[in-house]
């Protein structure tokens, strides 16, 4: 048996090898040959700070209680680890961009920099921790009380917690950055992280090679009950799992382990496999252990004790040393790494915004708030230990060891809703994660906390065992009448159901402010975004001498006279100080965030620089994110448009050229149709003269005349085209003046004199003797005139044949109409007429090639009137065409 | 091949991150999934509980093949 000098002996040695270890990798830090201190695999070790005192001795204790139930805990971990890619990166960078001080400091920075939220987490992390932090006391003095020392167990509590506290203030606060690593004490966490894997192997094989004759003996070992496995898959077996991978996450040493000091991101790469793989080998043994300890140690011996009581009972007095000394460093290091992480909150999110606020009219011209801050961190690591103490004194280390760890894993995985919440939906609000957290750790606290103390703390016994005031559905081990359960699975299932609902709900009912708006995008987008763009801050109200003055009172005066020559290195400026542009104020609240949180940096910066709102450039800039997403979809809407109308026009214009097309071809025929019937005729002529030498004169003479005719005939057609094509075109500008409708009535009906006659047409003139004047060509009117007569006297003979022209003024126009009596148009026919070469009847009267109308038509409405005909459905006694023009103003 | 694909690497890196998100996943289905009942019968293997082979067994197989990943995905 060990005697209790050696014991003390060896545990001092022990804590006095960690402080030199700590002291010399301080020191080569200091130096800058920081080399394999800042190694992946250091890393990885300083990450198994997540096997506890509870790992060590109390995983042996719950196998030989509840069989293999006890790799749950370390499942959950190997999960998120190799999950590393999806989430663990995405926190790290997080971490790393917005200079994340703790848990507290990562929710209340993704949710606006909000003090309250950071206040909440806080004391949830230390009600959590609390107990946490007992129950490695605890398991330091149940390990000396095995060597049967007879010592005072609270006595040897105190001292150890003492010691505790000495280490984490000498190593943990050095340095008032929390961003900065603490090389001293991840150096010595990862020895005491090989310490505790080979005390834990080298008894393991010890048990399975030197008691048993091998794994299999072993196993034969195990009484029948062990070895039930057919109920391992449960509802605990997944809510053990599930948890241990949230508490991974949220609990605090976890967090500040794995994000707060990391080095560098491409270690948890390595992280990823590496831990996962000492987990599996620190498990690998505790099944065989706790058989062992189950078949040989007599019965009533304490389970969570077996690492330490076999080797003893077996009278390996050096191993049970080694074993000891694993629990030692177990225990040790969670304590350790625990206090820093809660030191840093309570101090960065408690303490300094109180003391910020009264002295908020001194902050710009007290002394150094550097002093006050390392002052206000050492309190807290030792009044966090000597709570950890007091709550080992008032429970009297009740409960087994793995329960106890498991209700702070259950609190802090309260945290997850939020934490996921912020890393991966923008909606996620402030209120959401106050009342998701708030509702998760009031039940997870009268669920599960509360209950542990058996009745002596808050619940009594008799509220325990039958509801508040006799309420039998607010029993807190069957909440709503839910039984059935294990009382873990029972409060988290409500928990968790409250937590995540309302979460939800709040963060769907309100709307987040400004800066959580620019927070949430940093958060969500941390691969999207460029590093530089940063978080936003305020006004340019600050002078940089204030800036400088606060920058030197937290970071000192060196780095603050690194930082603003940096600075204004950058602004371009070789000397003085730089400007108190907006990049200065983020840069500089970035790093304050390093030493003493989000949420305080961002107040203090925001005393100085004037206001803690967002300016208009920042509102600008989130608008703008809204504006660019919003502007994008309505382009392509606009597009979309656009293109649909394109295409639209494109088809009409399409069918327009096809149907122009046809026009051509058609008008074409026709015209070469007209050319060739008079060319025929003076062909034949001609040739009939030049061939036939004995043509009699007055024949030769005939034909002659017939020649003559019909090249006039092709002379006027020809000039009729060109006519209207030049019309048509719109080239020729007509001279447009004032006209008498008389007059040029008067001409029309003169040149058309021969023609009426002939035909015996009456013509019935009503315009009068009055001139009225209309804006026009006198020589196309006439002509206009003209074609209308000699239509009327080929088409539109009546019997007797009557022609009447009247005359109509209307609303600054004249329209004159001429009206026949002949056999009329039909409604069908009623746009056929104004077509080229449409004669309606075959009735091809010489002279006429069909294109008076057309042209006619033209010629109005190049003198910006019009020809019509005027037609009802019914066929009309007679044609009616209207011809219209302006009036003149004279 | 005259013109290498550019687009492989891309591809291949993309396929390799799907991977490395699924593996959680595939690490889930085998040990938190009711699969596991069907090794939890009385059966021994070299003279160890078959349910003590298989967790053990895939827990090996995740950390290796989260090792070839995490090196690959570093390189990339």
């Amino acid at each position: 048996m060990l005697s209790l000098n050696t014991l003390i002996v060896a545990s001092l040695g022990y804590a006095a090898l960690l402080f030199a270890i700590a002291f010399w990798a301080e020191r080569r830090a200091a130096a800058g040959r920081i080399g394999w201190l800042r190694s992946p695999f250091v890393y990885t070790l300083s990450i198994s700070v997540y096997c506890t005192g509870w790992t060590f001795y109390g995983a042996v204790g719950s196998a030989a209680r509840n069989g293999f139930e006890f790799v749950t805990i370390y499942l959950g971990p190997t999960l998120v680890f190799i999950g590393w890619w999806w989430l663990l990166r995405k926190l790290l960078r997080v971490g790393r961009a917005q200079r994340i001080t703790s848990i507290a400091d990562l929710i209340s920075s993704r949710y606006g920099k909000s003090t309250s939220l950071a206040v909440l987490v806080t004391l949830m992390a230390v009600i959590g921790s609390t107990p946490y932090i007992a129950l490695q006391l605890q398991s330091i003095t149940l390990s000396f009380s095995v060597f049967d020392t007879g010592d005072n167990a609270n006595l040897t509590a105190f001292w150890v917690a003492a010691g505790l506290a000495a280490f984490t203030i000498v190593f943990g606060t050095r340095n008032v950055d929390a961003n900065e690593r603490h090389h001293g004490v991840v150096t010595a966490i990862a020895v005491e992280a090989i310490v505790k894997l080979v005390a834990l192997l080298s008894v393991g094989v010890f048990v399975v090679w030197g008691i048993g004759g091998g794994p299999a003996e072993i196993f034969a070992m195990a009484d029948t009950e062990m070895l039930q496995f057919e109920s391992i898959f449960s509802a605990r077996w997944v809510s053990l799992t599930m948890l241990s991978a949230m508490a991974i996450l949220t609990l605090p040493r976890m967090f500040q382990v794995i994000v707060v000091e990391n080095a560098d991101e491409r270690h948890l790469a390595t992280a990823s496999w590496a831990f996962p793989g000492y987990l599996l080998l620190i498990s690998l043994f505790v099944l065989p252990i706790a058989i062992a300890g189950n078949a040989l140690l007599p019965a009533g011996s304490n389970p969570d004790l077996y690492v330490l009581s076999l080797p003893l009972a077996q009278g390996q007095n050096n191993l049970a040393l080694l074993a000891f000394l694993g629990g030692f460093s177990a225990a040790t290091s969670m304590v350790i790494i625990a206090a820093i992480a809660l030191s840093t909150m309570v101090s960065n999110h408690i303490i300094m915004p109180l003391w910020l606020r009264l002295n908020s009219k001194k902050t710009q011209t007290s002394g150094d708030v550097r002093t006050i801050l390392l002052r206000s961190r050492r309190l807290s690591i030792a009044g966090i230990l000597l709570l950890g103490y007091l709550y080992f004194r008032l429970t009297g280390g009740s409960g087994a060891l793995a329960s106890i760890g498991l209700i702070a894993f259950a609190g802090s995985a309260q945290i997850i809703p939020s934490l996921l919440g912020g890393l991966f939906w923008r909606g996620a609000t402030r209120n959401g994660a106050i009342l998701g957290l708030l509702a998760g750790f009031a039940l997870w606290a009268y669920t599960l906390f509360l209950p542990s103390f058996e009745g002596a703390f808050i619940l009594s016994q008799a509220t325990l065992e039958n509801g508040p005031f006799g309420l039998a559905f607010l029993k807190p081990s069957a909440l709503f009448g839910l039984t059935g359960y294990d009382p873990l699975v029972h409060s988290l299932f409500w928990s968790m159901t409250f937590n995540i609902v309302l979460f939800i709900i709040g963060s769907l009912l309100s709307s987040p402010g400004p800066l959580e708006r620019i927070q949430s995008s940093q958060f969500v987008d941390v691969f999207r975004l460029d590093q530089s763009t940063g978080s936003y801050l305020v006004s340019r109200s600050a002078t940089s001498a204030d800036l400088f003055t606060l920058a030197q009172r937290i970071l000192g005066t060196d780095p603050a006279q690194r930082l603003f020559t940096e600075m204004a290195r950058q602004q371009g400026k070789s000397r003085g100080l730089p400007d108190a542009t907006d990049k200065l104020v983020q840069t500089l609240e970035r790093e304050l965030a390093g030493s003493i949180g989000a949420a305080s940096a961002h107040a203090m910066v925001s005393q100085i620089a004037g206001g803690g709102t967002v300016s208009v450039d920042e509102l600008m800039k989130i608008a703008d994110e809204t504006a660019r997403i919003m502007e994008y979809s309505q382009q392509l809407e606009n597009q979309s448009h656009r293109l649909e109308r394109t295409a639209q026009e494109l088809r009409t214009a399409n069918a327009q050229l096809t149907e122009m097309g046809a026009q051509k071809d058609a008008f074409l025929s026709q015209v070469s149709h007209e050319l060739r019937t008079p060319m025929t005729s003076i062909r034949s002529f001609s040739e009939i003269l030049r061939d036939t030498p004995e043509l009699g004169k007055p024949d030769a003479r005939r034909f002659l005349g017939i020649i003559s005719e019909e090249s006039e005939r092709l002379t006027r057609l020809l000039d009729e085209i060109l006519d209207l094509s030049h019309l048509e075109s719109g080239r020729g500008q007509l001279l447009i003046e004032p006209v008498s409708i008389q007059r040029a009535m008067e001409k029309s009906l003169n040149a058309a004199d021969v023609l009426i006659s002939e035909a015996g047409v009456r013509i019935e003139n009503n315009l009068g003797p009055t001139p009225v004047f209309v804006m026009a060509n006198f020589d196309r009117l006439a002509q206009v005139f003209i074609n209308l007569i000699s239509n009327t006297v080929k088409y539109g003979r009546g019997d007797p044949s009557l022609l009447k022209i009247d005359l109509e003024t209307r609303d600054g126009t004249a329209f004159i109409t001429l009206e026949d009596n002949g056999p009329g148009i039909t409604y069908a026919n009623r746009k056929k007429v104004f077509e080229k070469f449409s004669r309606l009847s075959e009735a091809n009267l010489a002279g006429s090639a069909g294109l008076g109308l057309p042209i006619s038509r033209e010629i109005m409405r190049n003198l910006h009137g019009d020809l019509q005909l005027k037609t009802g459905k019914k066929m009309t006694k007679g044609a009616v065409f209207i011809v219209s023009l302006p009036l003149s103003e004279k | 091949m005259k013109n290498p694909d550019l687009g492989t690497s891309t591809t291949r890196k993309r396929k390799l991150r799907d991977s490395a998100v699924l593996l959680p996943v595939l690490g889930a289905f085998l040990l938190v999934s009711p699969l596991i009942t069907i090794f939890t019968g009385a059966g021994t293997l070299f003279g160890l509980p078959l349910i003590f082979i298989y967790i053990f067994g895939v827990w090996l197989g995740l950390v290796l093949a989260a090792r070839a990943m995490a090196r690959r995905l570093d390189k990339g």
